[in-house]
């Protein structure tokens, strides 16, 4: 062979590696968002579209942008991962402090890499493992009260108060505690309630909200792999929501094939089940849209064999056509890789009148998406219980103009008694609070 | 390359040559059979395997094939015949073909079939006629020596 030929070959063969690396988004999540989303055709890859903006944390004085009309404020600042908020009856914010177990093993050469290129953006710094409280002191503004309310947990996420027991979903299992209104600290240890699916943990986060009358819980249990790389078996109890039973600690599957619900809330008018869910990776910038959606009982949404609806994902075998023919379309696009993360139903609120009757999403952002998307609060309009139009961004700027540096990602949300959005931030620390620009 | 007729080579760089150079071969064999086996059963343990095999094939691969560079194309370049060169370059194409198989290889789940079977597959073959080229080459080097 002579260098010619030598040299054509090598540049054909380069040729085709950066066309199959290439893969830029060419939808907007707005133009991705809502009952239809367009949906172009699942890719393969060499290496999956990818962009990680570097940590770099908030500096003094610097916050995320609003948009007109609103204001924010830093409540808590030097926290350790903030994941997930919850607000008490009596105006006491709870902060879950948590992150990822780190139990999965690496069984692939393609972990070692991705683990490292993904914990650059400062979303795999260690969790605190405990809940902090915030209150509020008197004065108006400033920083809340800190008080370390439970510690010692298990990488939690979902809480959730009935009656007077503090139910918080460990990421193995859900445990009790007894609550007193007022009490800055909890001593006493958590009464296990129920096992929770606890191997590999490749998704963790076990979201918890209960049913209005207090005698269900559910709780969004996300798969235990991207597209079942780490077996279907590895999936028993998982990508679903479970129902358990207060009174009793049974719990049974209420809905599957749901990827990885990481909120559920009920929606205030209908007092039915919504979830937020994350979809598969590494087909597409483009690919999948996470979703909002109601939650049917018994209902079957699709993952793993298939995603908004009947759109088959080949990468999973065997295939079961059984199950796609009844996999239920999401009711809410959201757009592609968004990573959706927190969820709030808020009828009316201190802000504007445009952001009440609707859900708030907090979206944390994802590695797999170039250029970046979500890393954003949007705000979804409900109408008699159904979402309409596109997601409208109100809280932004978590990252530099040029997308290299990241200084936070909205996560959990929650609303204070005095009708204000809060939103934990788990790479800047911090606990945010949105309010009306002018009362 | 055939050692008896190569004086000049370093007695070292053929050593690590010989101990290392047949392990590639083996491991890209070995991934090529777990692949067949994970279209087969889809069990992903196969298919987890097939891309370690890969990856250490491509790691081991790094210091014989540079000393094949250097012996073939710099300090034995007198000695190398057009054997030498088809293997040389039978070598190049099934490293580049691993090295894209890696990367197939980490995708996930049935996302690897078909490609990365037959990017096992282009592999092995080059790797295979290399073999069969050297040791070709050997043999009439042996019957010119005894004639």
């Amino acid at each position: 062979m002579n260098k010619i030929t030598l040299r054509n070959a090598l540049i054909l063969a380069l040729g085709v590696l950066l066309q199959a690396c290439s893969g830029k988004a060419s939808l907007l999540p707005a133009q991705q968002s809502g009952d239809a989303p367009p949906l172009p055709t699942a890719r393969s890859f060499l290496v999956p579209p990818m962009q990680v903006p570097r940590y770099a944390g908030w500096k003094q004085g610097q916050a995320p942008q609003v948009t007109a009309g609103l204001r924010i404020e830093r409540i808590a600042g030097g926290l350790l991962h903030p994941r997930q908020l919850y607000a008490l009856p009596n105006g006491d914010i709870l902060v879950v402090e948590s992150n990822g177990p780190g139990s999965e093993p690496v069984t692939t050469p393609k972990q070692l890499i991705a683990n490292k290129v993904k914990n650059l953006s400062g979303k795999g710094r260690k969790g605190g493992n405990r809940i902090t409280l915030l209150r509020r002191n008197g004065t108006a503004g400033g920083e809340w009260e800190k008080h370390v309310f439970i510690d010692h947990l298990h990488s939690p996420f979902g809480v959730q108060l009935i009656g007077d027991s503090l139910y918080v979903a460990n990421t193995d299992a859900i445990v009790k505690f007894p609550y007193v209104a007022g009490d800055t600290q909890i001593t006493a240890a958590g009464m296990p309630f129920i096992d929770l699916p606890a191997t590999i943990n490749h998704h963790w986060t076990k979201a918890l909200v209960a049913s209005p009358d207090g005698s269900k819980l559910y709780v969004g249990v996300g798969s235990n792999s991207n597209i079942t790389e780490n077996g279907i078996d590895q999936e028993y109890r998982r990508a679903n929501v479970l129902e358990v039973d207060v009174a009793s600690a049974g719990s049974r599957i209420y809905a599957s094939g749901l990827r990885n619900p990481t909120g559920l809330q009920i929606e205030p008018h209908t007092g039915k089940l919504w979830a937020i869910v994350n979809e598969r990776d590494e087909i597409g910038a483009d690919l999948v849209p996470d979703y909002l959606t109601s939650v049917q009982q018994g209902g079957f949404y699709g993952w793993p064999y298939s995603y908004f609806g009947q759109h088959v994902d080949g990468r999973v075998m065997p295939q079961r056509p059984d199950l796609v023919a009844k996999a239920i379309k999401p009711d809410f696009a959201l757009g592609s890789h968004v990573a959706a993360l927190g969820l709030l139903f808020s009828d009316t609120n201190a802000l504007p009148e445009k952001y009440h009757n609707g859900a708030f999403v907090s979206e944390h952002g994802s590695w797999d998406r170039s250029p970046l998307s979500g890393y954003s609060v949007v705000h979804v309009a409900f109408v008699q219980g159904k979402p309409i139009g596109a997601p409208e961004p109100l809280v932004g700027g978590f990252y530099s103009e040029d997308e290299s540096q990241l200084y936070g990602a909205p996560v959990g949300l929650a609303q204070d008694n005095d009708g204000a959005l809060l939103i934990a931030d788990d790479v800047g620390d911090a606990v945010w609070r949105v309010t009306a620009a002018s009362p | 390359m055939n050692s008896r007729d190569v004086p000049h080579r370093s007695t070292l760089a053929n050593a690590i040559y010989g101990l290392l150079n047949p392990l590639p071969f083996g491991l890209f064999v070995g991934a090529l059979i777990f692949d067949l086996i994970y279209v087969r059963t889809a069990g992903v343990l196969w298919n987890k395997g097939a891309a370690w095999l890969i990856v250490f094939g491509l790691l081991i691969a790094v210091i014989p094939r540079f000393i094949n560079l250097a012996q073939v194309w710099i300090s034995s370049r007198h000695l190398a015949g057009r054997a030498d060169k088809l293997d040389f370059w039978l070598n190049l194409f099934a490293i580049v073909t691993a090295i894209v198989n890696a990367f197939v290889h980490s995708r996930d789940a049935y996302g690897v079939v078909p490609d990365g079977v037959w990017l096992s597959a282009c592999t092995v073959i080059l790797l295979s006629i290399g073999h069969i080229v050297m040791a070709v080459q050997h043999s009439a080097a042996g019957m010119s020596a005894h004639e």
